[in-house]
């Protein structure tokens, strides 16, 4: 009998509590916000629900399996990344979508680096961003069952009203996880269990909406906030993503600063990006300073009197409320990012602007080879300003906008043509902006850009002198795309090959910038 | 409104196995040992010789040193060997066996109630020296030396551990119970000794019987009070205890006198009380026997130097099933290999599992996921998560740069961690050689 006695180190008690049960935790708080998606999108939402859970699964199994590791699918993991990445893609991509993240999410970041707790970054924001560079059109195709529509930031960013109700409760265009509703209810379920804690998301949308409150343009106008605060994945991504235990710090400090950072990261990419969804990249990048915070915030025991020193027990102790140290370091650390921040837009925003402002005048000599000066015409821009601002052709071009109207004259003052200055908001990257240039007698001389952000490599070929060489010195009524190349007449264009989103962009611009021209200007 | 403290778990107080037991009275019937270390500081030195007879009572090792204690016989009989017996330690420690003759004959003079109103503090102290009285909590710091701080005046509060946070045992929740004036008169006793302090009687919640009782024997006594503790693992902790009665917590390396405190657990305030008004040397203890391996869970007045096997008879026997017995309660104890071995007098239970949780616990580890329950559980404010990682890539600076020396292995990091990870039998195991590292640069720094 005796010597079948168990012998170890204490403790001998343990709780019941495992990293099962912990996923399992995470996977019970993402349910509301995964049925409401079903329910919303329609059934084939789940389908890539279960797609993307149970190519996470079979990756990890088979990894496992070939490498001859433990099985490890019983502690829910990889259940957890597949959701998570489901949550936020589309909710009508095709299947191969998922099913590639999630493979892309499980081996290449969690399984590569050594599995559970050994990934560097979150594993289902770095499958979305593989699918963000793979396939950029459909993960940016959030219509559904014939529903099309702006997404609620991108409906905010032109002006448009948005219902925050809406947004709240999910009924808006949006990724799969999409109503805030439920995933505040998921996030409750999470605090109260203790997988996460406070400090991550409420840094994260303190620190967001400070910082959009500041330099968002808006001010603090709470409909703004509220809008921007409930879209953009921004609720998900700070209860759910951010506060993933393996890429976000270990000690408190830690973690205010990483939730701060991420606000503010998060914040940046909305207003000087285009990008609505740039909370995946805030947190990504984040993650990489996890274990920076992590080496040099040692956390101090806490306690007073050192060996051999006694305390004044009559000395006056603080009682009641006093504000939390870590607090006031939020607060210092949003205040001095955010002070930093207003610094260097104050002491940027002129000389900015004087740029800008010297290269649309250097576009428009460009395109009007023979003006010696650009000038405006009052009565011209009264006539822009009576667009007001809306898209120009009711659609006849696309979203395009003609922006302004200048005017280039010779030495001796006389007329040598007209700069138009013409938007399209349909490149494959948002906005393309363009100087035209025409001659008096309704010819075009030429094209220039000024806002340009395609993809290298490919839209940004639109830019090469031979491409827009063939739309120079041409008298049409409007230019055709050729898809497929091969023009013969004087109004085709051909599109630079594989962007012709971008081409198209540039065409329905140059053909609303002709007709401004023929029906405004030479009235 | 009962106190809370930072950190800390909650695991099953699993009290009620045994709490409603009265103690029962032990007498030995096999030879009895007697490791000469039973405390912290140096090993007693023996002053009996094999063949010598000896009574109840008598000295059987002097304390060599100020730190250090005296050890008695607790039965009559005769001295079989000075020699390496098995203990609950790893290797076989220096033990004097006597053989009991089961007359359990008593020195004279010892057990002969006398006023302690007429001894002087020097007396009192004296005697609590002599009769080789140790922290009866566990610790087995020689409680002489405890109670001699510096300034005594300084002293605000002598504050009694009747927390007894560890799960399953009840010795000291009986002790409160059925002899209050043991540790009530003990406290008077120290009282004495410290002119400005006041007594703080500290016991958990869950115990309303002691709390009743003790309440009772301190009425009318502006000096005494009862202090409820909210049930929480490890609220028993000297560290916890000093908090809830000054509202500070100590550094921690620091000792509780630092802010004012000496800590005592009840069952060495009843000890103190019969050396100094019995003068009756530390022979008797209380031991829980418990767990679900116990056929008849109870308490135990043990002779010290009885052999576990005997204590566990007297529990009607261990289960067939039974895995693991510790000594000790299931979050510090120490699992014993086999149970021929000595009680000392810092061993307070004998638990016995039947199932291992330690074992089951193996079966489910994963990778740690930083989920960060180790940290909030600390009650020093640690990090055993990146202790952890410096210890398993044996970085000492880091280990030590994370405050790994003030661990005090209370376990509740581990009991906690849903990974399973073994978090305070690695900081068992990496702690000495970082104190050596330590040790060593320090020296190193002193002779620049």
């Amino acid at each position: 009998m005796n010597n079948m006695l168990n012998v170890s180190s204490s403790p001998h008690f343990r709780s019941s509590h495992n990293t099962g049960r912990e996923m399992l935790y995470v996977i019970l708080s993402l349910l509301p916000a995964t049925i409401f998606g079903v329910f919303h999108f329609g059934l084939y939402t789940l389908a890539v629900v279960i797609a993307s859970v149970a190519a996470a699964c079979l990756t990890e199994y088979c990894f496992n399996m070939v490498c001859r590791r433990k099985n490890s699918l019983r502690d829910f993991s990889a259940v957890v990344t597949g959701l998570l990445l489901a949550l936020v893609i589309p909710p009508h991509v095709p299947l191969y979508v998922p099913i590639l993240g999630s493979v892309f999410a499980i081996l290449f970041t969690k399984c590569f680096f050594g599995g559970l707790g050994q990934n560097f970054m979150n594993p289902a924001l770095a499958g979305r961003a593989f699918l963000l560079i793979s396939f950029g059109k459909v993960m940016t195709d959030y219509s559904y069952d014939a529903v099309s529509g702006a997404t609620p930031l991108a409906a905010l960013a032109n002006g448009e009203a948005v219902s925050v109700r809406d947004m709240f409760l999910g009924f808006a265009m949006g990724h799969t996880g999409v109503s805030i509703a439920a995933l505040l209810i998921g996030g409750l379920f999470l605090l109260y269990t203790g997988t996460i804690t406070w400090e991550i998301p409420v840094s994260i949308v303190a620190v967001f909406t400070v910082v959009m409150g500041l330099f968002a343009g808006h001010g603090f106008d709470p409909m703004f906030l509220l809008t921007h605060i409930c879209g953009g994945g921004l609720i998900l991504g700070a209860f759910f993503m951010a506060t993933d235990p393996v890429t976000s710090p270990m000690t408190t400090t830690g973690q205010l600063i990483y939730g701060a950072l991420i606000g503010a990261l998060a914040a940046l990419f909305r207003f000087y990006s285009g990008m609505a969804d740039g909370m995946s990249y805030a947190i990504i990048i984040a993650n990489l300073v996890v274990p920076l915070l992590d080496k040099y915030i040692i956390p101090q025991p806490w306690g007073v009197g050192k060996k051999g020193q006694t305390v004044d027990l009559d000395a006056p102790q603080k009682k009641g409320f006093s504000v939390p140290r870590s607090a006031v370091v939020l607060c210092l650390i949003t205040a001095i990012a955010g002070g930093a921040l207003a610094g260097v837009y104050t002491m940027t925003k002129d000389q900015i602007e004087y740029n800008q402002m010297m290269a649309k005048l250097q576009a428009y000599k460009e395109v009007i080879p023979g003006a010696a000066e650009i000038v405006y015409d009052d009565a011209l821009t009264a006539k822009v300003e009576e667009l007001g601002g809306e898209v120009y052709g009711e659609g006849a071009f696309g979203k395009a906008y003609i922006n302004e109207v200048a005017v280039g004259v010779d030495e001796s003052g006389n007329t040598v043509g007209y700069g138009i200055s013409a938007t399209s908001m349909e490149g494959y990257d948002g906005e393309i902006t363009m100087a035209v240039g025409m001659d008096t007698e309704g010819k075009l001389l030429g094209i220039s850009f000024t806002t340009l952000n395609e993809t290298a490599g490919m839209g940004m070929l639109v830019n090469e002198d031979s491409w827009k060489a063939q739309f120079a010195d041409k008298e049409v009524e409007s230019f055709v795309l050729l898809k497929q190349g091969g023009s013969s007449a004087d109004n085709e264009i051909d599109s630079v090959s594989g962007a012709s989103t971008t081409s198209g962009a540039v065409v329905n611009a140059v053909n609303a910038a002709l007709d401004y021209y023929r029906n405004v200007i030479m009235q | 409104m009962s106190y809370r403290f930072r950190g800390g778990v909650h695991p099953n107080p699993n009290k009620e196995l045994s709490a409603d037991k009265p103690f029962v009275t032990l007498q030995p019937k096999g030879e009895m040992v007697y490791p000469i270390s039973q405390h912290i500081g140096k090993p007693a030195r023996p002053v009996v010789r094999r063949g010598d007879l000896v009574e109840a009572g008598q000295l059987i090792a002097e304390a060599d040193g100020f730190v250090s204690a005296n050890i008695y016989a607790t039965v009559s009989g005769k001295v079989k060997a000075i020699e390496h017996r098995r203990t609950y330690a790893a290797v076989p420690a220096e033990c004097i066996v006597i053989t009991n003759d089961g007359e359990y004959r008593v020195k004279e003079g010892v057990g002969v109630e006398e006023d302690p109103a007429g001894l002087t503090n020097a007396q009192i102290l004296d005697r609590i020296k002599m009769a080789g009285i140790v922290g009866l909590g566990g610790a087995g710091f020689p409680t002489h030396v405890k109670l001699a701080p510096k300034d005594p005046s300084a002293i605000r509060y002598i504050v009694a551990n009747g927390a007894e946070c560890e799960p399953g045992i009840t010795c000291d929740d009986r002790l409160m119970r059925e002899k209050p004036e043991w540790v009530v008169e003990g406290m008077r006793c120290v009282l004495r000794l410290f002119p400005n302090a006041k007594a703080v009687i500290c016991i958990e919640e869950n115990k309303p019987e002691a709390i009743a009782a003790i309440q009772k024997a301190i009425q009318g006594d502006e000096r005494f009070s009862v202090l409820p503790l909210q049930v929480r693992y490890p609220q028993g902790s000297e560290r916890n205890l000093v908090h809830a009665v000054t509202g500070y917590y100590m550094e921690s390396a620091a000792l509780p006198a630092s802010l004012g405190c000496i800590v005592d657990n009840v069952w060495t305030l009843a000890a103190i009380y019969r050396a100094v008004c019995f003068n009756e040397p530390l022979m008797e203890r209380g031991v829980t026997v418990t767990g679900e391996g116990a056929v008849n869970p109870g308490n135990f007045l043990v002779r010290i130097g009885t052999s576990a096997q005997e204590v566990l008879e007297a529990a009607g026997g261990l289960k067939e099933e039974t895995r693991k017995i510790l000594l000790g309660g299931p979050m510090m104890g120490a699992a014993i290999p086999r149970t021929d071995i000595p009680l000392t007098k810092q061993n307070n239970a004998l638990y016995c599992m039947t199932v291992d949780e330690v074992e089951l616990a193996e079966a489910q580890q994963t990778n740690c996921i930083r989920c960060g329950r180790c940290i909030r559980s600390c009650p020093l404010g640690l990090s055993p998560q990146l202790m952890m990682e410096a210890a398993k890539r044996g970085d000492l600076e880091r280990f030590i740069a994370l405050h790994g020396l003030d661990c005090i292995q209370c376990g509740c990091c581990t009991y906690t961690c849903p990974a399973k990870q073994p978090l305070v039998p690695m900081f068992k195991l990496f702690k000495p050689r970082a104190m050596a590292y330590n040790r060593a640069k320090m020296a190193k720094e002193a002779s620049k």
